[in-house]
């Protein structure tokens, strides 16, 4: 068996009210003093004054076309890769915000023109990253709340190790909105005095803002900065804002870590805390480590001097990790006083100088989602784990939601070739679920909580998975739509706590979790219409073959209003559409099940789809023939699509029938989660052989390609 | 009195979607939080919010939040006694 590769932190790019790189950000914390104020309306105009104590980033440089966060993403981007004459083989970004701010500016000024909106999705934020740094491979985004860097980083750091990739940029960005900023403060979570974690008086966070982005690498030079041993990531499956009170899941994804990266918690130097500054937050935290550490190592949060960046924080403090190790530096828990005796812990309370060679940075977010990193000095003797064999995913139940209806009713039309597209009426969409579970949902987390409870039925088991992995291309339109009109309509005086709690793009997948109690990995992926196909790329990455399994999925909600401003394959003459589609999947192989395998995910570009060819011409798993193609051609990109899918079929001289599987399920950016619940119904009910496999290829912006087939 | 007790009811189950509830089945006096309605931390901001804006009462204290969310009737009584429009 042969061994996993070395991860070494090759450049960092690096943001945030601190400054503008490492030595800025290094002698910021030196000073031990807070950098957040009240927002300044250079950034966004606020109606109920006084101004909340806010993290904002000075040194943006700011451009006409682009979102603040994305501006953020591509100065950050240039900085890590200073010095670097190539471009990554991908970008992994973790965001919450993309093009938010913009967007809530069009909305209240009532623009009606999609073009405008073009950068509001998450995943415009890597592929802008990508398309600046000329990066061809794959632009993936993560969207799990707080976590969402830190699990950026840690999906770069396992495709590294399995040897997918050499150099990977990865990290997280978020910017100041109106949504952050009023949403948490409607959870009565923002400490009006600015952030003071783990102090007696403590009340709350402070929303900010940054970028930091790692250029990670498996090749070592004299110039790598820092090594990343491991990585670890659990879910509460407790509470969809609330941490659970012991830390259970926090205590769990910091074990993970340090087993991910061979090391006892005594040989940890430093603990890099999530530490908001909530009473909750900081509580859970504590308990966690005390339930790790019979004596804690130092500690601090550095979150009393930048605020909390959110998506970014976990980079950032990646970041800062590798500071601390380069310099022998432990920054001061900023802004803490009087240590709360109840968290039982002892902050770092004066920045000082210390020797240490291995950093753990924990990031916790909504939904549950934990992640830590275990970050170390370059020559740390830890060995890497041995290459587990790659398996495909078995395929053990499955599920899909279209406007025909849950799957049966949906695949006994598509059986017919009769269309499926439209939007299932609500009450029929929740027919299996308790009500009361449910109240409080929208769309998006109701389709995924009814996809995922079928698929588990389907599949017959009687235990639930324990790991989630979720697509989605726009999240939840209904709470983010209902959070920004109350906003509109009240003078930004009573946001809602609830519809701020469900807009986030991990909503969903946290729901799926608390209703199964999986307490695994737990990822939100949101690329646009390849989205399904982002998930099983992060479901390929992080389920193990001993886990029981996964649920992988992916729902999009057609919104009324939202719908036609965001997705430009909806225009006014589309019949509205939405639904999803997943399975219940595991590494264990089972006689005569179906089979899925991601084989090709890279930006479409020149010669791109030659590699699609390549990549899908041979025989694939077992030598089986394709015998049929499912193509997703999003409508606008039809032109393009239609071209790519001509040159695809002419490079590998397939002569087999090609179903255009969106002129079924209508437009929508989920789509190619049911035309992967079609594929396996067509094996399953034996309509092209058993020995043969079928591909689901996505064209457009980005090119994919999963293979389904008979194991 | 009775009328607010009412009131609060119906706004309760628009506010918190509690479709499978009717008013009359909800107990003004029993607890109202972690409760048989499945009423959470969440929920309580929501009912803060709902207050302000209804019924101009502000509850930005946790120590009264914790007093008056106890049971609908000791919400009822809050608003009764701090409302603008009582005052008047």
């Amino acid at each position: 068996m042969s061994l996993q590769k070395k991860v070494y932190i090759a450049g960092i790019g690096l943001i945030s009210p601190l400054g503008c790189g490492l030595q800025e950000t290094e002698s910021s914390l030196q000073k031990n003093s807070s950098f957040i104020s009240p927002l300044d309306p250079s950034v966004f105009q606020t109606r109920q004054p006084p101004p909340l104590p806010v993290g904002q980033v000075r040194q943006l440089q700011e451009t006409d076309t682009l979102p603040r966060t994305h501006n953020l993403a591509i100065q950050a981007a240039h900085q890590a890769m200073e010095g670097f004459s190539f471009a990554p083989d991908a970008v992994i970004i973790g965001t919450t915000t993309g093009g938010i701010l913009s967007t809530e500016e069009l909305l209240n000024a009532g623009v009606k023109d999609p073009a405008q909106y073009r950068y509001h999705g998450l995943q415009t934020v890597a592929e802008e990253t990508a398309k600046s740094l000329q990066c061809q491979g794959a632009a993936l985004t993560v969207s799990t709340a707080c976590s969402s860097g830190t699990v950026a980083i840690s999906m770069a750091l396992k495709m590294l190790q399995s040897g997918e990739a050499e150099y990977i940029l990865a990290g997280g960005v978020d910017s100041l909105c109106r949504l952050s900023y009023y949403g948490f403060h409607s959870l009565q979570l923002v400490d009006l005095k600015g952030s003071r974690p783990l102090d007696k008086e403590r009340q709350g966070m402070s929303v900010a803002e940054g970028a930091s982005l790692l250029l990670l690498t498996t090749v070592q030079t004299d110039r790598s900065l820092a090594r990343i041993l491991g990585c670890g990531l659990s879910c509460d499956a407790h509470h969809a804002a609330a941490p659970h009170p012991e830390g259970r899941g926090a205590a769990e994804a910091m074990q993970k870590a340090m087993e991910n990266g061979k090391i006892r918690s005594a040989d940890v130097d430093y603990i890099n805390l999530h530490g908001t500054g909530t009473p909750d937050n900081d509580l859970a935290e504590s308990r966690a480590i005390r339930s790790l550490f019979p004596e804690p190592p130092p500690l601090s949060s550095v979150k009393g001097a930048t605020g909390h960046s959110l998506a970014a924080s976990g980079a950032v403090e990646a970041a800062i990790a590798t500071i601390c190790i380069r310099e022998n530096f432990i920054p001061a828990n900023t802004g803490c006083h009087t240590v709360d005796p109840e968290c039982g812990v002892n902050p770092v309370l004066q920045p000082r100088q210390s020797p240490l060679t291995t950093v753990l940075s924990n990031s916790f977010g909504f939904g549950g989602n934990n992640a830590c990193l275990l970050i170390a000095d370059t020559s740390h003797p830890a060995p890497p784990e041995e290459s587990p064999p790659s398996l495909p995913l078995t395929i053990l139940g499955k599920a899909c939601i279209t406007g025909a209806g849950h799957t049966e009713e949906s695949m006994e039309r598509f059986s017919r070739l009769e269309g499926i597209a439209g939007v299932l009426d609500g009450k029929a969409l929740v027919r299996t679920l308790p009500a009361r579970a449910v109240r409080r949902l929208g769309r998006f987390s109701k389709m995924a909580l009814a996809i995922a409870d079928a698929a588990l039925q389907d599949s017959g088991c009687s235990e639930p998975p324990d790991s989630v992995f979720m697509g989605t291309g726009w999240g939840a339109l209904t709470e983010t739509f209902n959070f920004l009109d109350k906003l509109r309509e009240s003078n930004e005086k009573f946001p809602s706590p609830i519809d701020f709690v469900g807009s986030v793009h991990n909503s969903a997948a946290g729901q799926t979790a608390i209703m199964h109690s999986a307490t695994g990995s737990n990822i939100t992926s949101s690329g646009g219409n390849y989205s399904f196909e982002e998930a099983v790329l992060a479901a390929d990455t992080f389920l193990e073959n001993r886990s029981p399994g996964a649920f992988l999925l992916a729902a999009d909600e057609a919104h009324p209003e939202l719908s036609r401003l965001f997705d430009p394959s909806v225009t006014a003459e589309t019949t509205p559409a939405d639904g999803g589609g997943g399975f219940y999947v595991s590494r264990k192989a089972v006689a005569d099940t179906i089979a899925l395998r991601l084989r090709f995910f890279r930006r479409a570009h020149q010669g791109s789809t030659a590699r699609l060819a390549e990549a899908v011409a041979e025989n694939g798993e077992n030598n089986k023939q394709c015998t049929m193609i499912l193509a997703g051609i999003p409508a606008d990109e039809a032109a393009v699509g239609e071209k790519q899918l001509d040159d695809f079929m002419q490079l590998t001289g397939l002569d087999v029938p090609v179903i255009h599987y969106r002129k079924f399920t209508g437009e929508f950016t989920s789509a190619s989660a049911v035309a992967a619940v079609m594929a396996v119904h067509l094996l399953e009910e034996g309509v092209v052989s058993a020995s043969s496999r079928i591909l689901v290829l996505g064209f457009g912006r980005s090119l994919t390609a999963m293979e389904f087939f008979r194991q | 009195m009775d009328k607010l007790i009412q009131d609060l009811k119906e706004r309760l189950i628009e506010i918190l979607n509690l479709s499978d509830v009717s008013p009359d089945e909800i107990d003004e006096n029993a607890q109202l939080v972690g409760g048989d309605l499945g009423i959470d931390s969440i929920d309580v901001l929501e009912m803060v919010v709902m207050v302000e804006k209804d019924y101009g009462v502000v509850i930005n204290n946790k120590e009264i939040g914790e007093k008056v969310f106890s049971t609908l009737s000791a919400l009822a009584d809050y608003i009764h006694k701090n409302s603008p429009k009582a005052a008047s």
